[in-house]
């Protein structure tokens, strides 16, 4: 994915399908938690996969978005939410002790949500990804048409910014006139754009094709990742987590 | 002897085609042979490569007569992975074959899907990349690398699978001259391995070291000779879309034999016959070729720098002044900040560091839309533009945008089909134009807001040289009228015979800047940014006359 950053951590190293199971398993630990007081140990351990799998410089890339959850989500539960006895209310908006607690918790959540899923797009390539699916049993194909997703994407903003180049230098002006008029200026981009779209989406077959793609039977694999004690560890430990956060509740 | 691989009379129609792309092509290829295939845009070049790694019929449909067999075993009607895995195919658009994020994955894809065991990828793996050049590159993102360095990618993806036979559908079309060469040099030292060659290439000087040369023609084979036959006839190449070596057509018209195709045995031709310079018409030669110098600047760059977020700086401190009239050629390899520099004269970039004046006028004070009416730019793919359901109205989008009156936009419109020679065809539909009319109509479509100056970025990239000279000589024709020209190419010889002035570019900097005849005139330096004179000027300069292109040269030798 383009996120990725090339270091050989123990996160990368590990199994990619442990990854993948690693990283729903923390999801399922954040969403048993209420509190912010609970809520941040599991913040901190996902910090701190992010210095270990050394991935705080993508975590610092999208701060404007972590702070912005942050206090957009705090906000709006602390206000909207109706738990406890409040000590200040206006109209349906209302502040209590617990619901600023819950907003905070909220907060929290979803940030950790974000961050450890950015911390597994930085370490995982989208061809370890793919091979991750396949191996929890995905069908090559659609593990496949999922990671040339992300890798069409760059490639289509690419044209995109050719296309909006070559009008401009026309004079399309896409800043003026009201909605309607607007909408109706995008036409001239649309049409090389789709253009472009069906245009590379039918090169990329044939070049697939041309190697073997609609190949049946078994494929071998270059990607080759030993199911180590790390992997069965890390599995075995988030599960404990998740159950004892789970009963605690 | 069984040959490698035959094509018995083989003729394929596009579904929704009204003619047949292919028309009873029978081809045999012997074992060891390398054939390369010319002809102009819309031969069957490229339908012919397809059906033979299988893609046609298996994949696009149409109707397929005849058959091909490889090593006497019949291939029509198997599925491509069948076929591709003896024929290998490497397409034009580097871009779009490659999609693996590291090149070892991606050069790895074809032996997945083959079922190679896991042992044996690994090296052939690094074999392949060996073979290409690329050993070291195996982490690097493709998209990082060079235009030259993803189409040996593309090459080493393909040969992994160590197919018997390597098709190449105009690998070097898109790329600049350091590109070309490793790529051909490849093509040569593949030879050893590799049974079978089939080059698709444009450019002629370059088909010469091929064993077979093919001639397609409206889906046939016109001919299939040695290339030093073939090539020996700049008649019949010309008027089928292929650029003729320059030395034959000077031979053809000193009417000498056509056979000297490498400029050292043109020139021993020449001399032998009793040909020499004319010293009253190499006189005439040293006067300019343009005499602006006191027109007034209509581009003034001042230590202007540029830089893409958190990249290298792709323009460092580059001045330049463009005259009033002047025709200025840019040049350089891939990324050397070429179409970086020709953007900030419309706008559509602005230097992070310096001034511009364009027109007299801070380039800072002028909105994108002032600067665009002003400064045309033609895009290097007419298709990145091409929007309307009529030329006409293709053509009208520019003077719209800008807010001219309708009746003069209808004018302006008539006047700018006029000048590409479409006009008549105003009700057509863009989209079932050829290539070449295409480009022609992108140039319309800036003309028709009667832009003082005019950027065209690799305008001839993708036409055949029938395309390429319309499309060159109506430039020159819109430089005649007082129109300041800045085209941006590879393509030496349009720099030797259109441009008056070259500017050469270096990482972000002009390394060079002349007189094209004092540009062309030291081969040394040219080599030192892995350039080559065209033939014509190479020619001139074994015969002592400093020339440009093959009329001047023509018009410079004496009996």
């Amino acid at each position: 994915m383009f996120l990725y950053l090339p270091y050989n951590t123990f996160l990368h190293r590990l199994h990619p399908a442990t990854k993948l199971i690693g990283l729903i398993l923390l999801l399922v630990v954040t969403v048993a938690f209420t509190t912010p007081a609970e809520q941040l140990p599991g913040l901190g351990f996902v910090l701190g996969l992010a210095v270990l799998s050394r991935s705080l410089s993508n975590l610092r890339r999208i701060l404007p978005l972590v702070v912005t959850i942050m206090l957009f989500s705090s906000t709006t539960w602390s206000l909207f939410r109706r738990v406890g006895v409040p000590f200040w209310s206006f109209g349906p908006l209302s502040l209590s002790r617990e619901s600023i607690q819950y907003g905070l918790a909220m907060g929290i959540r979803l940030d950790a949500m974000l961050l450890s899923g950015m911390v597994f797009v930085s370490c995982t390539k989208v061809e370890e990804f793919a091979f991750g699916l396949r191996a929890l049993g995905l069908p090559f194909p659609v593990s496949f048409a999922l990671s040339l997703a992300f890798r069409l994407v760059p490639l289509f903003f690419t044209r995109i910014g050719i296309v909006v180049q070559a009008q401009q230098s026309r004079g399309l002006d896409l800043q003026t006139g009201h909605l309607l008029q607007r909408a109706r200026k995008y036409v001239p981009l649309l049409v090389p754009i789709f253009i472009y779209a069906i245009r590379d989406t039918d090169l990329l077959a044939m070049a697939l094709e041309s190697k073997g793609f609609g190949m049946r039977g078994t494929r071998t694999e270059y990607l080759r990742f030993p199911f180590g004690w790390r992997d069965a560890a890390i599995i075995a430990a988030l599960l404990a987590a998740d159950v004892i956060a789970w009963s605690g509740r | 002897m069984q040959p490698l691989f035959h094509i018995r009379d083989l003729s394929f129609t596009y579904r929704h085609a009204s003619h047949p792309a292919l028309h009873g092509i029978t081809y045999t290829h012997q074992a060891g042979e390398f054939t390369a295939i010319i002809g102009a845009t819309g031969a069957g070049k490229s339908t012919l490569c397809r059906c033979l790694n299988g893609l046609i019929p298996a994949f696009i449909k149409g109707t397929l007569s005849g058959e091909l067999t490889i090593l006497g075993e019949r291939m029509t009607g198997r599925p491509v992975y069948d076929v591709a895995r003896r024929v290998g195919l490497v397409f034009q658009d580097f871009e779009a074959q490659l999609f693996s994020t590291n090149v070892e994955l991606e050069v790895a894809f074809g032996l997945e899907n083959f079922a190679v065991p896991y042992e044996q990828m690994r090296d052939r793996v690094r074999e392949a990349l060996g073979r290409v050049g690329l050993t070291g590159f195996e982490g690097r993102d493709p998209s990082t690398l060079s235009g030259g360095e993803k189409q040996r990618l593309a090459i080493a993806s393909i040969l992994v699978s160590r197919p018997m036979i390597l098709v190449m559908d105009e690998p070097t079309t898109d790329l600049d001259p350091i590109g070309k060469r490793d790529v051909f040099h490849l093509a040569r030292a593949l030879r050893q391995e590799i049974q079978g060659i089939i080059l698709v290439e444009h450019e002629t000087e370059h088909v010469l070291t091929a064993d077979r040369l093919v001639l397609m023609r409206e889906g046939r084979i016109l001919a299939d000779e040695r290339p030093q036959e073939l090539l020996s006839d700049p008649g019949l190449l010309e008027t089928n879309g292929v650029r003729p070596l320059q030395t034959t057509v000077l031979l053809r018209r000193l009417g000498l034999p056509t056979t000297g195709l490498d400029v050292d045995t043109a020139f021993h031709i020449i001399q032998d016959a009793g040909w020499r310079a004319d010293p009253a018409a190499v006189a005439r030669l040293h006067q300019p070729i343009s005499n602006l110098a006191d027109h007034e600047p209509v581009i003034d760059v001042n230590a202007v720098s540029y830089q893409y977020d958190a990249g290298p700086a792709a323009l460092d401190a580059v001045s330049l002044t463009i005259r009033r009239g002047e025709f200025v050629a840019i040049i350089g390899q891939n990324g050397c900040g070429k179409t970086t520099l020709v953007k900030q004269f419309n706008g559509l970039l602005r230097p992070t560091k310096g001034s511009i004046r364009m027109l007299g006028r801070e380039a800072s004070s002028w909105s994108l839309a002032e600067l665009g009416r002003r400064v045309g730019y033609v895009f290097q793919n007419p298709d990145h533009q091409i929007f309307a359901n009529t030329v006409q109205e293709e053509v009208a989008f520019g003077p719209r945008n800008f807010g001219l009156p309708e009746p003069e936009i209808d004018a302006r419109v008539v006047e700018a089909l006029q000048v590409v020679g479409l006009r008549g065809r105003e009700d057509e539909d863009p989209f079932s134009l050829t290539k070449g009319e295409r480009q022609q109509l992108a140039v319309a479509s800036v003309l028709a807001s009667d832009p003082e100056i005019l950027i065209l970025d690799e305008p001839t990239t993708g036409l055949d040289y029938h395309g390429q000279r319309s499309i060159l000589d109506l430039i020159r024709r819109l430089n005649q009228t007082g129109r300041t020209i800045i085209i941006v190419t590879h393509s030496m010889w349009v720099v030797a015979e259109y441009a008056h002035r070259c500017v050469m570019m270096q990482r972000g900097r002009i390394v060079a800047d002349g007189d094209i005849r004092e540009s062309f005139k030291d081969p040394a330096r040219l080599a030192d940014l892995a350039l080559e004179a065209p033939e014509a000027v190479r020619l001139g300069a074994r015969l002592g006359v400093p020339v440009r292109s093959v009329d001047e040269l023509y018009g410079c030798l004496t009996r």
